[in-house]
């Protein structure tokens, strides 16, 4: 049990370390199919977290969202962007509009802001800085990536990196909402995300592409 | 049990409307599920009035104000369901667009919107919440044109990042709570909320917080200023009857989940912060939609400014608070919906009979088609608020509330707003209904189907403009005993 101890308290301490490491890269990802496993790196080192938490705090019922993160982010969603990317048999290029170089800036002033951000909260809720800085920072790049990167695909992981980021906060700052709302919460996400691969899919048919920056004809 | 039944009959509805093919019996089907499921919504309603509350397990629960936005979703969808029966009959057999399809999405759309406002817990609020949008956004893309796809996808990306907000929002005022010695399994139920609110003042910029992601996240859903960029593409391009429903209920929920919120909030650290910026919002929206109505050349676009407009009045109304402000904004979201339902069924028949919805293609409508041209100018007297119509006296009592609390600039933006939209509806409609009729139309009368609806949404206007029917202030007074 030792080991396990050992594990969860380096996991804990460094964690947000891995999550910030795992947005610089998805600020400098030009490939579709590099983004989507960054995704799932950052899932499973989230999957790590939860874990760690459960374990800490002797709560069963975390398992199971653990179990439940694993599956879906760390799994089934990748697989989905995969098999979506090869049935829509789009380029690969992820249609930046900023450089890779500007875009890493942008991401280190989006965590400097993060840091600024919980200053104020964290002593207040007593969760660590970082952790809690992590969360918001991964809020944040998921907004940039879903405004800077034009393909449709680009949106949907913006999305889920968003959506890393307010689980990650729920669960830093109350140990995860209940149970079934958590279940609910998952359900909509694959629901959500099924219902953006019909449209991709449906974009691609009319529009002969999936460049969303040319969606442009409902205006004022 | 009849909480669980009101539920359950539109989501048994769902599926079985898929086993029926034929548009025919699909129609038939969907009026008799319809009808069962106001039944049970009003039998809702009248248990709500003599017990008070109706409580199923922990997450369900029906008060006042359940009832009586209960009440206003059980008309609207009755009103868009026999519209319906007679606008499918246009509909091309597509792989998806066809009426077994359309209906058992309505239905799955009714559901989400039944559970929001039935939901005793804040989380399973918001789940149903981003349901509605799951639900609706294949139906605001059901035509599969180029315009019905771009609307469907911005308005999913659009809907669920702004609702992703109020997740964050919900998770900070679950944190304040259980901070606050609330046991984490009551801590997103409402009525623990409301209780325990006064012990939770001292975490007065927790709650803040929560607000402000709150506000922004279903203000998104409602469609409040910087982020209503959805609500015109979504319906301009849905079916007409989505319209109706997206603009006259879905618009309603969220500002129904708001005002869950905006109570709690205010019980806690008073009502000057959250009141506060519903009205920024609130006056925002309204000017921003009002000027924006001037220079719309789409018949739907226009209407969809104009429920940015009346959101933003609502919010105003939720805003000023006190008695009157609250009563105006709750009657006003009902009388939105309905003055609203009309309008889109009148611009649905004009987009059916002329084929288009380009107001510079359209002229001499009065000749053509005198009976839809005077649905239309009914819609727009009442819907611009002048007296003989519901939304005068909605909106005059949130007017009055605010002349009385002094809110000088609220109420001179307010009314600059009111007469700069009644001049863009006068120009509109002059433009649309006087000259020479460019086109033919395909018939130029109602169907039964139509007119009834028209003439149901007509009467009420003229009857809540008379004078509000008794069943409405006993229920309006108990929707906002609740709140308070």
């Amino acid at each position: 049990m030792g080991l396990v101890a050992i594990a969860t308290s380096k996991i804990l301490s460094s964690f947000s370390v891995f999550l910030f490491l795992s947005i610089l890269l998805l600020a400098v990802a030009r490939r579709i199919s590099t983004n989507v496993l960054l995704f799932g790196v950052q899932s499973a080192v989230i999957t790590a977290e939860v874990f760690a938490t459960g374990f800490q705090e002797k709560l069963a019922e975390i398992y199971v969202v653990a179990a439940m993160v694993f599956v879906i982010k760390v799994m089934l969603i990748p697989r989905a962007f995969f098999v979506l990317t090869k049935k829509l048999k789009t380029v690969h290029d992820v249609k930046a509009s900023t450089t890779p170089t500007q875009s890493v800036f942008i991401v280190a002033f989006l965590i400097y802001l993060s840091y600024a951000a919980v200053q104020s909260y964290g002593q207040e809720v007593r969760v660590p800085e970082d952790g809690l800085a992590a969360a918001v920072a991964l809020i944040l790049t998921g907004a940039f990536l879903m405004v800077s990167r034009r393909k449709a695909l680009m949106q949907m992981l913006g999305l889920l990196v968003m959506e890393n980021g307010i689980f990650l906060a729920a669960l830093l700052t109350t140990f995860g909402m209940p149970l079934v709302i958590e279940i609910g919460i998952f359900f909509d996400i694959l629901v959500g995300l099924l219902l953006m691969g019909i449209f991709t899919f449906r974009i691609r048919d009319t529009f002969d592409h999936l460049d969303v920056s040319k969606l442009r004809r409902l205006r004022g | 049990m009849i909480l669980l039944s009101s539920l359950a009959i539109p989501l048994l509805g769902a599926g079985l409307m898929l086993g029926f093919a034929n548009a025919k019996i699909a129609t038939r089907l969907a009026l008799l599920i319809g009808a069962a499921e106001i039944a049970s919504l009003g039998a809702i309603v009248w248990q709500v009035h003599i017990r008070g509350v109706l409580q199923e397990g922990r997450y369900l629960r029906a008060d006042g104000l359940s009832a009586f936005f209960l009440l206003s979703i059980a008309f609207v969808f009755g009103l868009v369901l026999v519209y319906s029966s007679g606008y499918l009959r246009h509909m091309g057999e597509g792989r998806f667009t066809s009426a077994r399809w359309f209906y058992s999405l309505v239905f799955l759309f009714l559901f989400t919107m039944i559970t929001v406002c039935l939901s005793a817990n804040l989380g399973l609020m918001w789940i149903m919440m981003e349901g509605t949008t799951l639900a609706s956004a294949l139906l605001v893309g059901f035509y599969n044109t180029e315009g019905a796809v771009e609307a469907g996808w911005k308005y999913l990306m659009v809907c669920t990042v702004g609702i992703a907000f109020a997740l964050f929002g919900t998770i900070v005022l679950y944190l304040a709570a259980v901070k606050d010695g609330v046991k984490s399994a009551d801590a997103l139920d409402w009525l623990s909320l409301m209780t325990a609110a006064p012990r939770m003042a001292g975490d007065g910029h927790l709650l803040k917080l929560a607000f402000v992601f709150v506000i922004v996240g279903y203000g998104t859903k409602i469609g409040f200023v910087p982020m209503h960029s959805w609500l015109p593409d979504a319906h301009t391009e849905a079916p007409t009857p989505i319209s109706a429903l997206l603009s006259g209920v879905l618009l309603n929920c969220a500002m129904y989940a708001l005002m869950r919120y905006d109570a709690i909030i205010s019980h806690a650290i008073g009502s000057g912060f959250p009141h506060a910026l519903l009205l920024i919002f609130g006056v925002m929206s309204m000017v921003v939609a009002g000027l924006l109505i001037l220079v719309q050349r789409n018949l739907k676009r226009l209407m969809a400014y104009s429920s940015v407009e009346h959101m933003g009045i609502i919010a105003i109304g939720l805003g000023v608070g006190g008695p009157l402000g609250l009563w105006g904004a709750l009657l006003h979201t009902f009388n939105h919906s309905v003055a609203k339902s009309l309008l889109f069924f009148s611009a649905g028949n004009v987009r059916h009979n002329l084929g288009t919805l380009r107001m510079d293609g359209i002229s001499g409508m009065s000749r053509t088609l005198p009976q839809t041209s005077a649905a239309l100018v009914v819609g727009s007297l009442a819907i611009v608020g002048l007296p003989p119509f519901g939304l005068f006296i909605s909106e005059f009592a949130i007017l009055s509330e605010a002349f009385t609390q002094a809110r000088y600039l609220v109420v001179t933006l307010f009314l600059i707003t009111l007469s700069v939209v009644f001049g863009g509806f006068a120009h509109h409609l002059f433009k649309l209904l006087c000259g020479q009729p460019v086109r033919q139309p395909e018939r130029s009368r109602l169907i039964p189907s139509e007119y009834t609806v028209m003439g149901i949404a007509a009467f009420c206007l003229l009857l809540f403009g008379a004078r509000v029917p008794y069943v409405f202030r006993v229920l309006l007074q108990d929707a906002m005993a609740v709140l308070r």
